[in-house]
């Protein structure tokens, strides 16, 4: 299967600490990669430079087959990115909010493409509310709606589940599966929840301290740990310091 | 450029729409236009004392049996009416614009929307440029509320029509204000887009208006030997324009220290080219606008250059994401 991400020796700095170091992976197309690591491992740099927000210090990225750096247009024509603790504009209804984002993408007929998006989330009746309204599970939704407006074919997700409760996560959890089910999407997601990437995930990669640790298909890592428990032993194993 | 033109429109109307549901315009445009109106209102009450003093003047010498022709009638010219209205737009115009440049930056950065619109497949420019752009509708409307009250008032105040020509003298100074506050606002856009702490944005932003804006046309103010009677010394000494500049020719090192002062503050220039346009200041009532404008093209090229130069410096300056996020 061709690569729908793909990163070479990429480094980040930020002055002498370095952020990420020598990072080397590669996400398949329709896959649902988890990107597991401790807080400040360096997931989010990770992110930030895949959606061409950051520059690499060095080492190489490409997405889709465009380099981050050298086309970063292309990239972002092909991506759909929800950060964490997603807030939009809370002045706003979310279907204005959705129209904004909508129209920098230039998604054709933006009316009906968000009608279809909030209808395949199962959240329509969402769309007149004013986003400052809305529970942090119900702005999630409305966060991931933008994100999927254009059919990205790369969806870059960082903590997605993070301060929801039990219900919003698994709401989450089971739109995010429909959507690399439904439309093929590649599914990009930082997390720190084991037992998420044992639901959700086909493929997982862990990083320590901005080196990768570990990486494997969900299927691999099931061959050689049977549950849930001992995926977290491995996790635990990797990330000594941020346990300790 | 095609497809850049309806995300920039995007960006515009979003910048609009918002401001205006914040209400933060309202209240700032609101103050805006109460401060000036106040400040015409004084001006028309100073105008009804001025203009009862001298009927009384002219009643007492037809009682005594003399010619009231005697007593010249004080010098009317509506549009001075705007001395303090534009003294108004001259502080407040500022801190609608520097509100406004701080708001469009910071409502990105707190809401972490700037991840979200930097990750579209659309540039930077065009991203200021929308941003720029709604603003700057924000902040004309706001002033062409603020004239257009000004206008009215004036013909309310001082029950006389305005010409054609008055009212492009009154134009013209809106043109003027809308390129000053729209300095500021790209001043308070630009700090609020690269400075690490957003609330440092704020307090160097108003550190720069305080001294620009006050501080230095208030040094300039009292350096000037003509301003230290009301009315002005050489006025009220009665001591003529050549005789003036005679005088002021013994202080030349003096006279270009003050001058140069007001020349660093943009608030001088802004206030020197309305003063000439509108006529408040003596010399240029009466005059062609052409004339004028010429004579102050000095002001005019200042305004006009920087607007220019700091458009150039938000365009050209890359907006660091590590740092605007890294913030505590």
């Amino acid at each position: 299967m061709p690569a729908a991400i793909r990163t070479d020796k990429l480094t980040k700095r930020y002055g002498p600490q370095t952020a990420l170091s020598n990072l080397t992976l590669e996400v398949a197309k329709g896959e649902v990669f988890g990107f597991l690591g401790h807080n400040g491992a360096g997931k989010t740099t990770t992110i930030h430079i895949l959606t061409t927000l950051l520059a690499p210090s060095s080492g190489s990225a490409s997405v889709c087959g465009k380099d981050v750096i050298g086309d970063s247009f292309g990239v972002r024509a092909h991506i759909g990115y929800v950060p964490e603790n997603v807030r939009l504009y809370d002045t706003m209804s979310s279907a204005d909010n959705l129209t904004f984002f909508a129209k920098l993408s230039n998604v054709p007929e933006p009316a009906a493409r968000i009608r279809e998006t909030l209808n395949f989330l199962n959240c329509e009746e969402l769309g007149p509310r004013l986003v400052g309204t809305l529970s942090k599970g119900q702005r999630q939704r409305i966060g991931l709606a933008q994100a999927i407006l254009h059919r990205p074919e790369v969806l870059f997700l960082d903590e997605p589940t993070s301060g929801l409760d039990p219900l919003g996560i698994k709401t989450l959890r089971d739109l995010i599966v429909r959507l690399n089910r439904e439309f093929g999407t590649t599914i990009f997601m930082n997390t720190h929840l084991i037992s998420e990437v044992a639901k959700t995930c086909t493929s997982i990669a862990v990083l320590n301290h901005g080196e990768l640790a570990y990486q494997d298909s969900i299927s691999g890592v099931m061959k050689r740990f049977s549950d849930d428990a001992a995926l977290e032993a491995l996790y635990l194993s990797l990330t000594p310091k941020q346990v300790a | 450029m095609i497809e850049t033109f309806p995300q920039i429109k995007a960006i515009a109307f979003k910048e609009i729409h918002d401001a205006i549901r914040t209400h933060i315009i309202v209240a700032v445009a609101g103050f805006l236009l109460l401060a000036a109106m106040v400040a015409l209102a004084v001006s028309g009450i100073a105008m009804h004392v001025q203009v009862a003093a001298y009927n009384e003047g002219r009643d007492q010498l037809i009682a005594l049996g003399q010619s009231p022709a005697d007593l010249p009638p004080p010098a009317f010219f509506p549009l001075k009416l705007l001395r303090g209205f534009i003294e108004q737009i001259e502080i407040i115009g500022a801190v609608l614009g520097i509100v406004l440049g701080y708001r469009a930056a910071a409502i990105e950065r707190g809401r972490n929307t700037l991840a979200l619109v930097m990750t579209r497949p659309i540039g930077q420019a065009t991203f200021l440029a929308g941003k720029i752009g709604g603003n700057l509708v924000l902040i004309a409307v706001s002033l062409a509320v603020a004239f257009l009250a000004g206008t009215i008032g004036i013909v309310l105040v001082a029950g006389v029509s305005l010409s054609a020509h008055e009212c492009l003298r009154v134009f013209l100074p809106f043109l003027a204000a809308t390129a000053y506050a729209g300095s500021f606002f790209l001043l308070g856009l630009y700090l609020a887009l690269h400075l690490t702490r957003l609330p440092h944005a704020l307090l160097y932003a108003f550190a720069i208006w305080l001294t620009l804006v006050l501080v230095l046309p208030q040094i300039g103010d009292t350096m000037d030997p003509d301003n230290q009677i009301a009315g002005g010394v050489f006025h009220k000494l009665g001591i003529a324009k050549p005789q003036e500049r005679e005088i002021l020719a013994t202080f030349a090192t003096y006279e270009t220290l003050r001058n140069a002062i007001e020349e660093a503050s943009p608030a001088k220039h802004f206030e020197r080219l309305t003063f000439a346009l509108t006529g408040i200041k003596d010399t240029y009532n009466g005059m062609a606008i052409g004339p004028v404008l010429y004579e102050k093209l000095r002001d005019v090229l200042t305004l006009v250059g920087i607007f220019a130069g700091l458009c150039l410096l938000v365009f050209w300056q890359r907006i660091d994401f590590t740092r605007i996020t890294k913030e505590t």
